[in-house]
């Protein structure tokens, strides 16, 4: 099990390194001098040419492409992301900044769509071609039907602005610090994302457990004169859940980028949002920095993925 | 199902054939699945109904898109305006038609040049295998490692916005999934023994894996190909909205919601956002539901 966790890892390094120099060749290739955002911007400001040209030697920018790729990628693994060219923050302190409020909203849509969507596609598969499955599986069809900013907008519309009910946005109020006052602001956003997974996690349980209650062992389970629950629960439902896992994995990373228009809608100022801003101000550094450290996590959750399944499934060879 | 209810299926079924009643079944056995599919059918016939629609807008609608009324803004849906108008005066009905126009072409469009790219490039290296395969499949995990929105709005910042970067866009992010898909069809069916009969009798690499191997791959191809078109769709609408997609002077859906970030327009003039969206969800519902159907008629292991 170990060789096989260490083989996964090494085998991560070389993709991570061609990315890390796609994103490299990325934010060579933009426009903007790199000068401004290795060092900041105020300090920039006040440096006259020559001194401008001598800090370019001391920080490798005169040497060649690969060199000066091999000290952008030291500088990113001791931390030193390099800084925002708006502002001149350094993208680090943009994103533990941001991080926590994508992570809640993350958290909480994971959670939400984990448990309703496998309770829901576990009730549909067990009464198969019944009126509640027929009802469940146009819901789950209208779920990842229906644009999730739609839908947003028609809850913001409905919810903060007709019944005001709700705040419109944001995550927090100047002045209004404690965890109570933050979660009337968590619960659009979070349920609208909730919701909007809950019908994918549902569709791919529900085929998921139909396919082990067809399964020769079920019969075995049942012929042996186990309670129909334990059937359906203990046999059915965990060898359903391994692909769910799988589905749940790979949709973690995607959100911490992937609920930017959620987080746009609701104004949450998380990595999305940022994100967004970005790229409509054209603050290359910070895009490709967001675009790599996300691209970080889908890997980190493959990974994690598949180090979970092969202890889940014991058919899986560690080869 | 009951033996009992099962029974009673057959008998009505040998009634039918003693009075004879049933046809000799005739055309392909997946489009007849597909038409007893009913939940397919109504997507058949929602995707017709907005697809011409869009294509025939001149004839369902006398107002032009693009006309600007500075008299006549944000009035509410009446008989002139179906849809009632916005901001700046112009017809939302027209808008939503002419904007299917772009939108479907955008989705379609690049569901389509993705799986022939995915296709063309999976039923070679799937097949041949070798040092081709390999750097193939490495390319697609690099493309594939990038969550799908964060590299579509990395592209846009780097190449701007127009909207045949955006198809271009579509395409980049689009084909590694299609072709993931074929080679692993590809991988499956070069066991089987047809296969090997052929290439037994000296046919060439390309008649073997274009020809003759790849009519066995399409099934999932194109319940691929009907998903994609769903997922481009929601994704233009959702970058134009944010004002990152098509260039906001051409109508797509995406960019008539795109008004709707205004809270006051949220608020006070739902005519400008709520129909529109409503479409989308209507056409991308179709778009699932023909897929849904093509799967289960394509799918041999489903049974009926």
């Amino acid at each position: 099990m170990l060789t096989y966790i260490i083989r996964r890892i090494l085998a991560l390094i070389p993709m991570l390194l061609v990315i890390s120099f796609l994103v490299y060749l990325g934010l060579e290739l933009t426009p903007g001098d790199a000068v401004s955002y290795m060092i900041p911007p105020d300090v920039a400001g006040n440096l006259s040419a020559e001194d401008l040209n001598a800090l370019r030697e001391q920080l490798g920018l005169n040497k060649s492409f690969l060199e000066r790729y091999g000290i952008w990628l030291f500088n990113v693994l001791q931390g030193n992301f390099g800084h925002s060219l708006e502002g001149g923050v350094p993208i680090k302190d943009i994103f533990l900044d941001r991080l926590p409020a994508t992570l809640e909203l993350s958290a909480v849509a994971i959670f939400f769509s984990t448990v309703f969507g496998c309770v829901l596609g576990t009730i549909g598969a067990l009464k198969r071609g019944s009126a509640t499955d027929s009802g469940l599986t146009v819901a789950g069809m209208l779920g990842v039907s229906i644009p999730e900013f739609f839908f947003g907008l028609v809850a913001l519309s409905y919810f903060s602005l007709h019944l005001e009910w709700l705040p419109v946005g944001g995550r927090l109020l100047p002045g209004h610090d404690s965890y109570w006052d933050r979660i009337p602001h968590l619960v659009l956003p979070g349920l609208v994302l909730s919701l909007m997974m809950t019908a994918g996690v549902m569709r791919y349980s529900r085929a998921a457990m139909l396919d082990a209650l067809g399964r020769e062992y079920i019969r075995t389970a049942r012929a042996k004169g186990l309670p129909e629950w334990r059937v359906n629960l203990m046999h059915g439902l965990r060898t359903a859940l391994t692909p769910v896992i799988v589905l749940i994995g790979f949709r973690l990373p995607t959100l911490i980028g992937g609920s930017v228009i959620i987080e746009q809608i609701f104004q949450w100022p998380g990595v999305g949002n940022e994100f967004i801003a970005a790229v409509r101000g054209q603050d290359y550094p910070l895009v490709m920095m967001i675009a790599l450290f996300s691209v970080l996590a889908m890997l980190l959750a493959s990974l994690i993925i598949d180090i979970l399944t092969a202890l889940i499934d014991p058919r899986v060879r560690l080869e | 199902m009951s033996d009992a209810t099962l029974n009673a299926r057959f008998d009505r079924i040998r009634a039918l054939e003693e009075a004879g009643k049933l046809r000799a079944r005739t055309g392909s056995r997946a489009l007849r699945k597909l038409t007893n599919n009913r939940l397919a059918v109504l997507g058949l016939v929602l995707f017709a109904i907005i697809l011409l629609a869009s294509i025939f807008a001149p004839l369902l609608t006398a107002h032009d898109p693009l006309k600007i009324d500075l008299r006549g803004r944000l009035d509410p849906p009446s008989w002139e305006h179906w849809f009632g108008t916005d901001m700046t005066g112009r017809d939302v009905f027209a808008r939503v038609l002419y904007g299917g126009r772009i939108s479907i072409l955008v989705g379609l469009g690049s569901a389509l040049v993705a799986a022939l790219i995915g296709v063309g490039i999976g039923t070679y290296t799937g097949y041949r295998g070798g040092w081709l395969d390999v750097v193939a499949l490495r390319v697609s995990e690099i493309f594939m490692s990038f969550p799908q929105i964060i590299l579509v709005l990395l592209l846009v910042s780097i190449v701007g916005q127009s909207l045949v970067n955006l198809i271009v866009i579509f395409v980049i992010t689009g084909w590694g999934p299609m072709y993931r898909l074929t080679r692993a069809r590809m991988l499956s069916l070069r066991e089987e023994e047809y296969v090997q009969a052929l290439q037994a009798f000296g046919v060439s690499t390309f008649k073997i894996c274009y020809k003759h191997m790849l009519p066995n791959a399409l099934g999932p191809i194109m319940v691929n190909i009907t998903l994609t078109t769903a997922m481009f769709i929601l994704a233009e609408a959702g970058l134009s909205f944010l004002g990152l997609g098509v260039p906001l002077n051409i109508p797509t859906w995406g960019n008539i919601l795109n008004a709707a970030q205004d809270l006051r327009v949220l608020q006070n003039y739902w005519w400008i956002w709520l129909p529109v969206g409503a479409v989308i969800s209507l056409f991308v519902l179709s778009v699932n539901f023909i897929g849904d159907g093509l799967r289960d008629s394509t799918d041999p292991t489903q049974q009926g």
